[in-house]
């Protein structure tokens, strides 16, 4: 990994879901890429951020890049550490801000699949994960950030399964489902930068990663994506120093921003 | 015991006959849970066994065990080998997460699971446990988040039927899930749908700890996740220890204290009982054995098996772990040195944490040292 060298579709994702934290906010940390982007965004333009883990860390000090959501450097020095019901009750009682999940599914309102791909509950092709916290956080959070790959196996039309709820089936099914929360703000990919129109709840471009036209997002997802009114933004690059402390400072072994060979 | 009143179209979603709806009753079942509590011996004694005698006595075939600790962090790993070991079959399993049912599936061990969550993050998927639901030998009987199984062991613990959530609402999880029943919250004059999550009741669990006394009260370090919950539900609770202490070092310093001594049947002195997982303050992940569990041992059918003879049939306990599979007293000072700089308890700066990932094609397969 040498210093010139443009951010990676990984770095760039990372760098995306940084700046969707503000100075001052508490986080919910899923694994993988958002650890990424909290530690990046606690390290650049966000030093009084908060992160809190599932396995009920709050506010480590900085450190190694964790290898797990439940290991050491979650909850490093961390003045105290809560039991799951706990750490999740925080996020319904408004102490939580912003929370960063994946998917293997999403789609146009949001809605996120971790259960299964192709086929049913009992005859699939491959089982996943399940929940886990995914469906805590997508419940509760005041702002849901999703953050994955996109291209239409990812992008779908129909989820195999709703693990988690966005914005259901659209306008107020959200709040009418008895959910608290906002549901999605964004989704980050490795193409652009989404959000959902206010009054449909449809997943909309709001930016696209340079070199990603509309055209190619639209290819790479199963459903209509809605476009703003006017220019579609291109999505800021990270400048050199921010690229430099990603791959010094945040993820040195390259842990999660490394691209598979 | 109550009759309860699962909701039909779920159970014909998860494909559970009306006949079978037994397989459900005990994880919801107070009054019994309750007569077990009050059958215990309540008198602070020396409860210490041996592991062997501790899986023989309190785990019986059909059991709901549940998995504790974190996946892979403050889980006793070592126990469930030995319930593999003693061949006990037909258990139920439980837990968010609830990683470890996976390998326990293949051998008739665990045959029934409620799911929050299995697998071990960026590991990979757990084709095993894919392959395996798919195939019966494992029936899934219920869907959770973790918050929401979170909460129904928290009820328990709190003494309460069940708690009003506001979580899985709207979801397919719902759908998978007779447990849970969606309800109007009573105090609101406008609809306001919550997620009624009853108290959960466990036949069996098996909870690793940094210290115990000899009556059972237990001192956790770091991440308690569920289990001070679910200590106070399970109608028999097993400690295992990294060691044992006399009680008056729990009564000098109460700090952690989690699990008081009423609540447990044994208490086993089990130094690397966590393994292959981590111990906060003492042990880090064996790193390759993880990602080979899931690369190698779990993606292709079969390879279980050779799981089956080195870890089972090859280790008699964690010492023989350590000294055939990890690398001996050299793995017990490296995991310890990690563990201890990654809390920033020891300086971390010049400790190395780059190790080289296992893969398929690794030239050092058997390499699990670090």
């Amino acid at each position: 990994m040498t210093e010139n060298k443009p951010a990676n579709p990984l770095e760039m994702i990372a760098y995306v879901l940084s700046q969707q934290i503000e100075d001052g906010e508490i986080v919910y940390i899923g694994t993988g890429l958002p650890m990424v982007a909290g530690i990046l965004a606690k390290k650049t333009h966000a030093p009084n951020l908060t992160l809190v883990y599932e396995s009920g860390a709050q506010n480590p000090i900085s450190g190694a890049m964790p290898w797990s959501v439940g290991g050491p450097a979650t909850w490093r020095k961390s003045p105290m550490i809560l039991e799951m019901s706990y750490s999740f009750g925080q996020m319904y009682n408004g102490y939580v801000d912003k929370a960063f999940l994946g998917y293997a599914q999403i789609d146009m309102y949001g809605n996120v699949n971790t259960h299964m791909i192709g086929g049913d509950f009992h005859n699939y092709k491959n089982r996943l994960t399940g929940s886990g916290g995914n469906n805590d956080l997508s419940s509760l959070a005041r702002h849901l950030i999703l953050v994955g790959l996109q291209n239409p196996q990812k992008f779908v039309k129909n989820l195999d399964f709703m693990t988690s709820v966005g914005f259901l089936n659209g306008g107020d099914s959200r709040a009418k489902a008895g959910l608290v929360g906002g549901g999605p703000q964004a989704v980050i990919t490795s193409a652009g930068v989404y959000d959902f129109e206010p009054e449909t709840k449809r997943m909309r471009i709001k930016s696209l990663h340079p070199g990603v036209s509309p055209e190619l997002a639209q290819l790479a997802t199963g459903f209509e994506l809605l476009k703003p009114s006017g220019e579609i933004p291109v999505t800021p690059l990270p400048t050199k120093e921010i690229i430099e402390i990603l791959r010094k400072e945040v993820d040195p072994g390259g842990v999660f921003t490394s691209m598979p060979s | 015991m109550g009759k309860f009143a699962y909701n039909k179209e779920v159970l014909a979603n998860l494909r559970i006959d009306e006949k079978e709806t037994h397989l459900l009753d005990r994880l919801l079942d107070y009054e019994s849970a309750r007569a077990a509590h009050e059958k215990k011996n309540h008198a602070a004694v020396d409860k210490r066994l041996s592991i062997q005698e501790a899986i023989a006595e309190y785990v019986k075939p059909g059991d709901i065990l549940t998995d504790t600790g974190f996946a892979y962090v403050r889980t006793p790993i070592v126990s469930y080998l030995e319930i593999i070991r003693q061949n006990i079959k037909g258990l139920q399993n439980i837990g968010s997460p609830a990683t470890n049912q996976s390998y326990m599936t293949n051998f008739g061990i665990v045959t029934h699971s409620h799911w929050s969550y299995c697998g071990a993050e960026m590991r990979g998927t757990d084709r095993n446990m894919s392959r395996n639901v798919k195939a019966g030998k494992t029936k899934i009987l219920s869907e959770w988040s973790h918050g929401s199984m979170a909460q129904g062991f928290k009820a328990a613990q709190l003494g309460l039927p069940g708690v009003y959530s506001k979580q899985m609402l709207g979801s397919d999880l719902i759908k998978y899930n007779p447990f849970v029943k969606v309800v109007e919250n009573p105090m609101k004059s406008e609809k306001d749908p919550c997620l009624f999550i009853p108290a959960l009741y466990p036949d069996v669990t098996i909870i690793h700890v940094h210290q115990a006394d000899m009556y059972g009260n237990c001192r956790i370090y770091g991440p308690v996740i569920n289990d001070a919950a679910i200590a106070a539900a399970a109608r028999k609770v097993i400690i295992t220890a990294e060691e044992i202490v006399p009680p008056s070092a729990m009564r000098s310093d109460t700090k952690n204290v989690v699990i008081p001594f009423q609540y447990v049947d044994a208490v086993v002195e089990m130094p690397y009982g966590a393994l292959f997982g981590s111990m906060p303050g003492l042990y880090y992940w064996p790193r390759r054995f993880w990602e080979k569990m899931l690369r190698y041992w779990a993606y292709k059918e079969g390879a279980i098996d050779e799981w089956y003879d080195l870890v089972i049939k090859g280790c008699k306990d964690q010492f023989d772990i350590i000294d055939k599979m990890l690398g001996g007293s050299k793995w017990m000072a490296y995991a310890k040195r990690l563990t201890k700089a990654e809390e920033y308890d020891n300086e971390d700066i010049g400790v190395d944490f780059h190790y080289k990932e296992w893969t398929l094609d690794d030239p050092n397969p058997d390499d699990l040292s670090v």
